[in-house]
């Protein structure tokens, strides 16, 4: 930051240059559409690979030639993304304007017919938005208790106390497990004839439990288990700012003899809003994409289909691309609008306290 | 306000000033809840212990001894190390032969993909974190956002474009192709806490460091790096465990030779015309958890402070 | 720094193993044929490959060797549709649901057969020696039409799973005499020729509360009467509410007669509609996981073995496990019949039943040494020998030479039911809208077996869907 770069000056737009990425932008751009309309896709594939590569190439010759580190560090990371997440995803919001069927061979451009029909069929539409009201109740629903729950243990584990090392790794422990296990043991945990829940529940008042009999006992059921799984995260991001504050705060306060409250609002708090900001960032876009756990445990049976278990039945078992994919794009548009709504109101009260 | 703050001392809060001193009352609340919370990996546990006709029996037996007659009968089990064998090597249909079912490999898969892809993304993730952090680009954030929006889709959206993709280069199937998409994967999460780390470090000591006459890369890693080690140690059980237990690019991207477990652990879910095995499903689960559960305990301090380092210090 | 060295030594081991691993997948020469085969993993298709490894010699000399990717069950479907549709062609054989056929078959991915039968005539003669049914289910699309595709690879009917202990009870056969006046089933025989109301008055009857007595001893926990699928995964209802609307005269949309038939007034008809509520009237008596929507053929399968049901109509593919005493309470109180059907005017039972199972299809990228080798294997496969060998291990055969030989009922107890079953079968829809079709159709049967919506509104609902559907895909004029 304190070097100062020799700035070379950027190379005219005509020059045949290895680091005018604006030319090779431009040219690469071209080849790669015509060679898409002209070839097969196989072939067209790898041309356009080479005009991606060859851009890479200008791109970072041109930072190397002026220093720009930051676009040098950054270039492999980019990279990878590119191909590996960009590219698809551009792929897929492409095949989105089509009327494509995977195991069909017929290829239609149909703009945006695929978003329309989803919003206004009558048949697709209210599906589409009980499942949005689903995916919405179970995020709120899962991160709330992801929260609260977390929270109360990074409190309990806060302190040095004997043995703490051995406990703290058991609460972490549900997180490491794989879902497919977390969702078939669970149905039996919830399971009216051998679960123990039931078992209990039964010796108890005598009356036969069936948790998954009605939608209230199914949605309990799927956020019981994903708050499980996922609370030790938010505890650990909490934990670990709760660990942070110095001590010398609580002693200046306990002389003052400051309140409880007041002391945690003023001294810790600060400590672990931020990341306590991030857990929940984190955990709603997980919470957002939610599907392995209801396929497991209900089917989306009890009206809990979300809609990234819809998504999965169009575009997998269904095999309707596009609509799959139009779909999700519409989901990452809600998400994205939420998360700037929550980045910006993050922001304001970072900035306003 | 002294009555109000009973709550507070029963969660811990009391004696946050001094920090250490929590003695082994404390363990005994800490322990009970841990338990509890612990109880559901603890019954998958005790189920890797059981034949399968007593893994659902009614009552639900959770002692595998009756403790010198404590217990009453109908509670206890018969322990078995059967299903551990079972994980490696059984007969597939009543009265065959015992064969190998291929789980020291997906085990070892598992191992080497998660590991590598990890590792990679961690390297390549730590540079680009540090380009954010020390040379900040024009729309900086927005960069950054995007590459968290990566993130936010369902998988199964740009899955049949990257199997096209790894289609036409040759790599479905491969041990490159999988730990490549799982670096992508780890990469994200990864520049987002590694960027918040390097913002925490004080720059005076690298402003010297290139008085000093060091050049850039001297810098970056002689004085930068040591001090974030635990940041990397925290990135990285981050990633192992979101990576371990991938599901879906597993089952489409890998071949049967670098299938991973959570893909072929399937096959005591609903395998050999029955539906779940419990005890192999339970055996299966226990093994796989150990390698990221030692990982996890080892590196725990560090991935406390790790964390703490990173993003609190604003 | 202990990081670093600990990093350091776990790079080390890393490389060290990444070497060994690229060392080891070298493979051997290219010259011999290897047939790549997309198959579930359970004991049919691992008998198939053991008995393939140890038996099989190639007439024509190659060195064949078969490449059997076992998938475990639950992915089997998204495994083997990414692969197809992605183009990979990764496989030259796939096993297949028979509902799968149209959809694959349309996009151009499953090789018809009908050359390679004209063109051998021993294949002709195992195609010919199966039995109708099963043929048209597993091999043809359209459906029922002479368009083959699939070969046999397990052939799987519905049969009656019943707890002998209970049933040839004298108290409980006293018991039920007086309450029913009707003969409670035990042998084999008796339960071939149950009908549904007997199967409703079995229900009631054993329906016990844990400490009621049942068969001379109080019950260990709560027992049930009755129980088969009604499950809201895959096809888990739908197969149950099948057998029922053809077995009362209904039907489903037929594509045979499309494009002249409707969704419409045939899959709501009165018929049908009575049907639909005739199954949902055994839910009463079954385990209570029935009404949250999760009872499919293996929680069925599993409540069964526990000892919870007395009578369980379900797969015979899934027999196996009920047998081995290791994982089945009930392997030595077992018996079976004929799954239940409707008796009609004349006092003959309809079974019309759903049929289960897979076929195995050829892929059409296979070159012509791979197409070869493959019909090679499909004539050593449906070879009586192999068949018989295959049924001996568990596997069932639809060759006709094959099961109705009298050593073939004493391979495993359902198998004297074989036979005579088989000519009850008949399957759902081969068109590739299918999987459209059927998870709308289970969504709406879900609701109707979990208690939100009566017989009448769910298939008005699933005939409107398919009638839209339908039509737009041509299907209905």
């Amino acid at each position: 930051m304190t070097t100062t770069a020799i700035q070379t000056p950027p190379t005219a737009f005509t020059t045949l240059a290895l680091d005018n990425w604006k030319l090779a932008i431009a040219g690469g751009l071209g080849v790669s559409i015509s060679a898409c309309l002209a070839m097969p896709a196989t072939s067209s594939f790898w041309v356009v690979a080479v005009m991606m590569a060859l851009v890479a190439v200008t791109f970072v010759v041109n930072a190397f030639r002026r220093h720009y580190y930051g676009g040098l560090l950054v270039s492999p990371a980019i990279a990878v993304l590119f191909v590996m997440n960009i590219f698809p995803l551009l792929w897929s919001l492409g095949l989105s304007f089509f009327s494509y069927q995977s195991n069909q061979q017929a290829i239609r451009f149909v703009g945006l017919a695929n978003y329309s029909k989803l919003l206004t069929d009558d048949l697709k539409a209210p599906e589409l938005w009980a499942n949005l009201t689903n995916t919405a109740m179970f995020t709120v629903l899962t991160v709330s208790v992801q929260m609260v729950i977390g929270f109360l243990l990074a409190v309990l584990f806060a302190k040095q106390f004997p043995l703490r090392r051995y406990l703290l790794i058991l609460v972490l422990t549900p997180m490491m497990l794989s879902v497919v296990a977390v969702g078939v043991f669970f149905s039996y945990y919830y399971d009216p004839t051998f679960g123990v829940i039931s078992q209990i529940i039964k010796a108890w008042t005598g009356e036969q439990f069936i948790l998954f009999s009605s939608k209230a006992g199914a949605v309990a059921g799927i956020v019981f288990a994903d708050a499980w799984m996922w609370s030790p995260f938010v505890m650990l991001l909490v934990l670990a700012g709760l660990v942070s504050v110095p001590t010398y705060l609580y002693e200046a306060a306990a002389i003052d003899r400051v309140g409880s409250w007041r002391r945690f609002w003023t001294i810790t708090f600060p400590y672990i809003r931020g990341l306590l900001m991030l857990a929940l960032l984190f955990r709603t876009i997980e919470a957002f994409k939610m599907a392995d756990l209801i396929i497991l445990l209900t089917k989306g049976g009890n009206d809990t289909m979300t809609i990234s278990y819809h998504v999965i039945r169009i575009a997998n078992e269904q095999n309707k691309t596009s609509e799959g994919a139009a779909l999700s794009y519409l989901l990452l548009f809600v998400v994205i609008v939420l998360t700037n709504l929550y980045l910006y109101i993050a922001n304001r009260r970072s900035q306003g306290n | 306000m002294a009555t109000s703050m009973t709550i507070w001392e029963k969660l811990g809060f009391r004696k946050a000033s001094r920090v250490g001193e929590a003695g082994w009352g404390h363990t005994l609340w800490a322990a009970l809840v841990s338990f509890i919370y612990f109880l559901p990996v603890l019954i998958i546990v005790i189920t890797s212990f059981k034949v399968q006709n007593e893994a659902l029996s009614v009552p639900a037996k959770f002692f595998p001894t009756s403790f010198f007659g404590l217990i009453p009968e109908q509670y206890v089990f018969t322990p078995t190390l059967e299903n551990f064998t079972s994980v490696f090597s059984r007969a597939f249909t009543t009265g065959g032969a015992v064969e190998n079912t291929g789980f020291d490999r997906y085990f070892f898969n598992s191992m080497f993909i998660a590991g590598t892809s990890v590792l990679l993304a961690l390297v390549i993730g730590t540079l680009a974190a540090y380009g954010f952090s020390r040379y900040p680009l024009k729309g900086n954030d927005t960069y950054l956002f995007i590459i968290l929006t990566t993130r936010m889709l369902p998988a199964i959206v740009v899955i049949i474009p990257i199997i096209l993709m790894f289609r036409i280069v040759g790599l479905s199937g491969s041990y490159p192709g999988i730990i490549f998409l799982y670096t992508a994967f780890n990469l994200p999460f990864t520049i987002w806490m590694m960027k918040s780390f390097f913002d925490e470090l004080s720059l005076d000591v690298e402003d010297a460091a290139r008085i000093d006459g060091s050049s850039e890369l001297r810098v970056f890693f002689k004085v930068c790096l040591p001090q974030v080690v635990a940041g990397l140690a925290a990135t990285f059980v981050f990633g192992l465990i979101l990576t371990w237990n991938e599901f879906l690019f597993a089952l489409l991207l890998t071949g049967s030779d670098t299938r991973t477990v959570p893909v072929a652990m399937n096959q005591a879910v609903a395998g050999g015309g029955i539906g779940v095995l419990w005890g192999l499903l339970a055996a299966i689960e226990t093994l796989f958890l150990i390698p990221v559960f030692l990982v996890t305990f080892f590196l725990q301090n560090h991935l406390l402070r790790g964390v703490t380092f990173g993003t609190v210090k604003r | 720094m202990k990081y670093k060295t600990r990093l350091k030594s776990f790079a080390t081991a890393l490389s060290f193993v990444s070497l060994m691993t690229v060392g080891g997948a070298i493979k051997a020469s290219a010259e011999d044929v290897v047939l790549h085969m997309a198959v579930p993993d359970w004991p049919p298709t691992r008998i198939m490959k053991d008995m393939f490894d140890r038996e099989y010699k190639p007439a024509s000399g190659n060195k064949v060797t078969l490449d059997v990717d076992f998938i475990p069950w639950p992915d089997f479907y998204t495994r083997v549709n990414a692969s197809l549709t992605s183009g990979e062609k990764k496989y030259n054989m796939a096993v297949s649901d028979s509902q799968w056929l149209g959809a694959f078959i349309e996009g151009g991915y499953f090789r018809k057969i009908n050359d390679l039968i004209d063109a051998d005539p021993d294949l002709k003669k195992a195609m010919d020696g199966m039995h109708p049914k099963i043929l048209n289910a597993y091999s043809t699309y359209p459906n029922s039409t002479a368009n083959y595709y699939g070969f046999p690879q397990f052939p799987d009917i519905l049969v009656s799973y019943a707890r002998k202990d209970i049933f040839c009870n004298d108290e409980e056969q006293k018991n039920f005499k007086a309450k029913y006046n009707k003969k409670l089933p035990c042998t084999g025989e008796e339960f071939d020729d149950v009908d549904w109301e007997l199967f409703g008055n079995i229900g009631e009857f054993f329906m016990r509360k844990k400490g009621d007595m049942l068969a001379g001893k109080p019950a260990d926990d709560d027992f049930y009467g009755v129980g088969f699928q009604v499950g809201k995964g895959y096809d888990f209802s739908t197969s149950s509410v099948n057998s029922f609307i053809w077995q009362a005269g209904g039907d489903i949309w037929d594509e045979t007669k499309a494009p002249d038939g409707h969704a419409e007034g045939q899959v709501n008809s009165d018929v049908a509609v009575k049907a639909l509520d005739h199954m949902l009237s055994f839910i009463k008596y079954m385990p209570p996981v029935a009404k949250t929507g999760t009872m499919d053929i293996f929680k069925t399968d599993e409540l069964f073995r526990a000892g919870k049901i007395a009578l369980n109509v379900d797969w015979v593919g899934l027999g196996e496990a009920s047998l081995d005493p290791k994982t089945s309470q009930v392997a030595d109180k077992l018996v079976f019949g004929m799954a239940p059907g409707t008796r009609g005017a004349d006092g003959k039972l309809n079974r019309t039943s759903q049929i289960g199972g897979q076929p195995f299809v050829l892929t059409t990228w296979n070159t012509d040494i791979i197409n070869k080798e493959a019909v090679g294997f499909v004539k050593w496969w449906l070879s009586k020998d192999v068949q018989t060998e295959y049924a001996s291990k568990g596997g069932q055969s639809a060759i006709k030479d094959v099961y109705s030989d009298p050593k073939y009922s004493t391979y495993r107890p359902w198998n004297r039911t074989w036979a005579s079953s088989l000519d009850y079968q008949k399957d759902m829809w081969h068109v590739p809208q299918f999987y459209d079709l059927l998870t709308q159709q289970q969504d709406q049967y879900d609701l109707a077996i979990t208690g939100k919506q009566d017989a009448k509104t769910t298939l008005d609902n699933v005939a409107k869907y398919q009638e839209n559907l339908l039509k737009e895909a041509g299907l209905i004029k």
